[in-house]
C-alpha cells in the first residue's frame, strides 16, 4: 500500500530531517509512528503525503510512485496534519463539497458519508457555519470528515487524537479498524503510546531521523513489556550506540 | 485622608509606569518583525533570506524612484521660482501618501486577529496594545516621510542655501509630519471597520466602504483641481501664493508647517509638531476606548449550529476550485480593496467620458498627440493597477498544504487563480467597453483595437501575476497586510500590468500615426505570446520543491 524506501530528507541549514528511512505498509495494517518532537515523523509523514520534495529515496503508493505520477498517488489517501489548519473562510459543508468535487464523489454518495460520519463525530449542526468559528476538536472532525468523504484506502495521519474529545476518540479508532479491515491502511503519528499499542498491529520508533526500530506490535512489545519501556529503551540505546 | 490620596496618586503612577513598560514592551514585538527583519535575521532557510533580499530590492527600487521624482520636482520648482512652495509642497505629497496607503490598512492592522487572544489573556493594556500598533505604523510612515522630503531637501539644501534655522525647524518639523494623515486615516479605517463589525458580511462591508471612500476622495479632488482650472500657467510661474492657495485647499497644516520651515520659526515649527502629536493622541485615545468593542463584534462567533443535511451538488474540478478563490477573495477586505479599486476606477472614467465627452478631456490636457489612441492603454493602465494572482498563492497562507496534499496538477491550481482574477474583471471590463463605445462612436478597427489591447494588457497582467507569486511567495504571514501591500509579488506582479501598459502608452505616442496600427497589433502579438509561455511554463514550476 505504502513503500517508502530509503528516504533522506535534510532542511539546509538544520541538522532535522530523515536519514535512509525504510517502511512498508501493507493493506490491512494500522501502523504508529513514534518518536520524540523534532525525530523527523512529520517530515515523513509530509513526505509520504506529497506535499514535501525529498532529497533521495523512493516513496509509492499502491505501486505508483509519488513523484512520477502524484496526482495518482493522491487519489488513494488522505492526509491530515497535526494543526489542520483548513480553509476558515468556507463553511464546514462547503470545503467538504470541495473536497469531494476534487475526487470527483458523486452527490448522492458525498450525501450519505457526510451524514453518516457528521452525525457520528456530532458536527452536522455545524456545517453550516464558517470554520473560522470551529475549535480546534472541531477543526480535526471536519479534516476527518473530508478525508473520509472520498473512502481513501490509506489514511496518513498526523497526531490524529489530539482535540478530540473521548467519544469522537473512540469513533476514529473504530473506523480505523473498518478502513483495515476492508483492506485499507493506516499510518499516524502518535505521542500516545497507550493508544498506539491498543489500536495498532505495527510500529515504527525513529529518533533524530533515523528509524531505530519496526516491525510487529507483537515483536516489539515482549509479553509483560509495555510499548512505552520499549520506547524508552530503544532511544536510550541508540543513544548509547 | 491625606494618606489615601497618597497612596491613590502612587498606584496611578504605578499603573502609568506599567502601561509605558507594556507599551515598550509591545511596540519592541511590533517592530522587530516590520518587514520580515526578524525572519531575516534568524531563519536558516536561504531561501526565505533570497526573498527577503528580493523585496528589499523591490523596495530600494521604488525608493530610488521616489529620490528621482521628487529631486526632480523640487529642482523644476526652484527653477520656476517657487523655492517658498517646496516644503509645503513635499508635505503635501508625503502626507497625502500616507492618508492613501494608510486609510487602506491601518484598520487591518490596529485590529488584527493575529495574537488577539493571547493578548487579552494577557495583564495589558488596550492603550498599550492600541498605542504599540500606532507606533509601528508611525514608524513606517516616517521612512515614507524621509524617502520623500530627504531628496527634495537635499536640492533645495544645495541651490539655495538656506540658514540655520532652516535645519532646526525642518529636523523639529519632519517627525511631526506623519500625525494629522496618520490620524485621518486612522479616523477612517477606525469607522469603516466598526461599521463592518457590526455586519454579517464583515469583509465585503469594509471592502465596499472602502472603495466608496476612495472614490469620494477622488471625486473630491477632481473637483479641486477644476476650481483652480483658471489659473493660467503664467500666473503659476509669477505667484507662488497661487499654489500655496492650491496646497492650502488640499492640506493646509502643510502651508503652515512649510512656511515655519522656510522662515526658520522655531516656535511655529514646534506649536505645529505639538499640535499634531496632540490631534494624534487624542485620536489613539479615541481607538482605545473602542478597541474592544469593535473586536469583539469583528471576531465574535456568528455560528448558528442549526445546519440540516440537505442535497449537495456536484462540480467539476475546476469550477469547484474557481469557487473558492471567489471566496478566499471575498473574504479578506484589504485583498478586496487593493484590487477593485483599479477596475471600478476604469469604469467611473469610461463613464464621466461619456457624460462629459472625449473633446472636454483633449481641452483638459493640451497634449501634442491624438489622446484617443492612449485611452485603451489608459484603460488597461487602471485596470491592471493590482492584479488578483500576484498575492493569489501567499494568501492561501497555512492552509496550502490542502492543495498540496489533494489529488490536483499545478495547472488545475493556477488556472482556477487565474479564471477568478478575468472573472472579477469582466464585468468592470464589459461595462468601460460599453461606456467608452457610446462616448467614442468608434470605427470597426477602432473598436477592434479598443477591445483587443485592453484584453491582452489584462491577460498577460494576470498570468505574469501569477508568475511572480510562484517566485516570490511567502506563506508564513502574521497579517494579510505583509501580502497584499507590502510583499515583493504585490509590487513586482501586482503593478506590472500598469507599468506595462504605461510603456505601450508611451511607444503608441511616440510613435508617427502611419504606424501606430502595427504597433497596437504587434503589442497584442507580443502580450498574448508573451502570455502564452509564462502560462505554459508556470504550468511546469515545481510547487513541491519551491514552494
Amino acid at each position: 500500500m505504502l513503500k517508502i524506501e530509503h528516504l533522506t530528507k535534510h532542511y539546509k541549514g538544520s541538522s532535522k530531517g530523515v536519514t535512509d528511512l525504510s517502511l512498508h505498509i501493507k493493506p490491512g495494517d494500522i501502523y504508529a509512528f513514534i518518536g520524540h518532537n523534532g525525530a523527523g515523523k512529520t517530515t515523513t509523514l509530509k513526505c509520504a503525503a506529497g506535499i514535501q520534495d525529498f532529497d533521495a529515496g523512493r516513496i509509492e503508493i499502491s505501486g505508483k510512485d509519488i513523484r512520477k505520477d502524484p496526482i495518482a498517488c493522491k487519489r488513494q489517501f488522505a492526509y491530515i496534519p497535526d494543526n489542520p489548519d483548513i480553509y476558515e473562510y468556507l463553511t464546514g459543508i462547503q470545503y467538504l463539497n470541495f473536497t469531494a468535487d476534487i475526487f470527483g464523489v458523486a452527490a448522492r454518495d458525498r450525501e450519505e458519508r457526510i451524514k453518516k460520519y457528521g452525525e457520528a463525530f456530532e458536527i452536522t449542526a455545524s456545517l453550516g457555519d464558517l470554520i473560522s468559528t470551529y475549535s480546534h476538536g472541531m477543526k480535526q472532525k471536519l479534516a476527518l470528515l473530508s478525508a473520509l468523504v472520498h473512502q481513501p484506502k490509506l489514511l496518513i495521519l498526523d497526531e490524529p487524537f489530539v482535540g478530540l474529545d473521548p467519544k469522537a476518540a473512540v469513533l476514529l479508532k473504530e473506523i480505523m479498524h473498518s478502513i483495515c479491515a476492508e483492506g485499507g491502511a493506516i499510518f499516524f503519528s502518535t505521542h500516545v503510546l497507550d493508544v498506539a499499542e491498543k489500536l495498532c498491529n505495527k510500529v515504527a520508533i525513529i529518533k533524530d531521523g533515523t528509524l531505530v526500530a519496526c516491525g510487529d506490535m507483537e515483536t516489539i512489545v515482549k509479553q509483560g513489556e509495555s510499548l512505552e519501556s520499549i520506547f524508552m529503551e530503544v532511544v536510550e540505546h541508540a543513544d548509547a550506540d | 485622608m491625606l494618606m489615601q490620596t497618597k497612596i491613590g496618586a502612587q498606584t496611578k503612577t504605578l499603573e502609568k509606569t506599567k502601561i509605558w513598560t507594556q507599551i515598550k514592551i509591545l511596540t519592541k514585538l511590533e517592530l522587530c518583525n516590520l518587514y520580515g527583519l526578524n525572519t531575516f535575521r534568524f531563519s536558516r532557510d536561504k531561501k526565505a533570506k533570497r526573498k527577503f533580499l528580493g523585496l528589499f530590492a523591490a523596495w530600494a527600487l521604488v525608493a530610488a524612484m521616489l529620490v528621482f521624482y521628487v529631486g526632480g520636482l523640487t529642482y523644476g520648482l526652484i527653477y520656476l521660482g517657487l523655492e517658498e512652495v517646496v516644503p509645503a509642497y513635499l508635505i503635501t505629497i508625503s502626507s497625502l501618501l500616507i492618508f492613501a496607503f494608510g486609510m487602506l490598512k491601518e484598520g487591518s492592522i490596529i485590529f488584527r486577529r493575529e495574537g488577539y487572544d493571547i493578548l487579552c489573556a494577557l495583564p495589558v493594556n488596550n492603550g498599550g496594545v492600541v498605542v504599540s500598533r500606532l507606533i509601528r505604523i508611525y514608524v513606517e510612515n516616517l521612512l515614507m516621510t524621509l524617502a520623500v522630503l530627504l531628496p527634495g531637501i537635499a536640492v533645495y539644501v544645495w541651490n539655495l542655501h538656506p540658514g540655520a534655522g532652516f535645519y532646526v525647524t525642518a529636523l523639529l518639523g519632519i517627525w511631526s509630519i506623519p500625525f494629522l494623515p496618520m490620524t485621518a486615516a486612522l479616523f477612517i479605517g477606525t469607522l469603516i471597520t466598526g461599521i463592518s463589525s457590526r455586519m454579517r458580511h464583515k469583509s465585503l462591508i469594509a471592502a465596499i466602504l472602502s472603495v466608496l471612500t476612495v472614490l469620494g476622495i477622488l471625486y473630491g479632488s477632481s473637483r479641486l483641481s477644476s476650481m483652480e482650472g483658471n489659473i493660467e500657467p503664467e500666473m503659476l510661474k509669477k505667484l507662488s501664493a497661487s499654489v500655496m492657495g492650491i496646497l492650502g485647499k488640499v492640506y493646509p497644516p502643510a502651508v503652515w508647517l512649510g512656511a515655519n520651515i522656510t522662515q526658520g520659526n522655531i516656535w511655529g515649527c514646534a506649536l505645529c509638531a505639538a499640535l499634531s502629536l496632540a490631534v494624534f493622541a487624542a485620536a489613539g485615545m479615541g481607538v482605545s476606548l473602542c478597541y474592544q468593542k469593535i473586536c469583539q463584534g469583528l471576531y465574535s462567533s456568528a455560528a448558528k449550529h442549526n445546519y440540516k443535511m440537505g442535497t449537495l451538488k456536484a462540480g467539476s474540478v475546476l469550477s469547484s476550485l474557481c469557487m473558492r478563490e471567489f471566496k478566499r477573495y471575498f473574504s479578506s477586505s484589504i485583498y478586496v480593496t487593493n484590487t477593485i479599486i483599479g477596475p471600478v476606477m476604469a469604469c467611473v472614467f469610461c463613464a464621466a467620458l461619456l457624460f462629459t465627452g472625449i473633446e472636454k478631456l483633449k481641452g483638459l490636457w493640451l497634449l501634442p498627440f491624438d489622446i484617443e489612441e492612449l485611452i485603451p492603454f489608459g484603460i488597461a493602465g487602471t485596470f491592471c493597477m493590482m492584479t488578483t494572482t500576484s498575492t493569489s498563492i501567499s494568501l492561501e497562507g497555512k492552509s496550502w498544504w490542502i492543495v498540496k496534499s489533494l489529488p490536483l496538477s499545478v495547472k488545475n491550481i493556477l488556472d482556477a487563480k487565474i479564471l477568478m482574477n478575468l472573472l472579477l474583471l469582466l464585468p468592470f471590463y464589459l461595462l468601460s467597453e460599453l461606456f467608452l463605445l457610446l462616448a467614442l462612436k468608434p470605427d470597426a478597427q477602432e473598436l477592434l483595437w479598443l477591445l483587443l489591447i485592453p484584453a491582452a494588457i489584462i491577460l498577460f497582467s494576470c498570468v505574469y501575476g501569477i508568475t511572480v507569486n510562484l517566485y516570490f511567495p511567502v506563506l508564513e504571514w502574521e497579517n494579510e497586510v505583509r501580502i497584499v501591500k507590502q510583499s515583493a509579488s504585490a509590487m513586482l506582479g501586482g503593478m506590472g500590468g500598469f507599468i506595462l501598459a504605461i510603456l505601450c502608452a508611451v511607444a503608441a505616442a511616440a510613435v508617427p500615426k502611419a504606424y501606430t496600427l502595427y504597433l497596437k497589433a504587434g503589442i497584442c502579438a507580443v502580450l498574448l505570446a508573451a502570455a502564452a509561455v509564462l502560462y505554459k511554463k508556470n504550468n511546469r514550476f515545481d510547487i513541491l520543491g519551491k514552494i
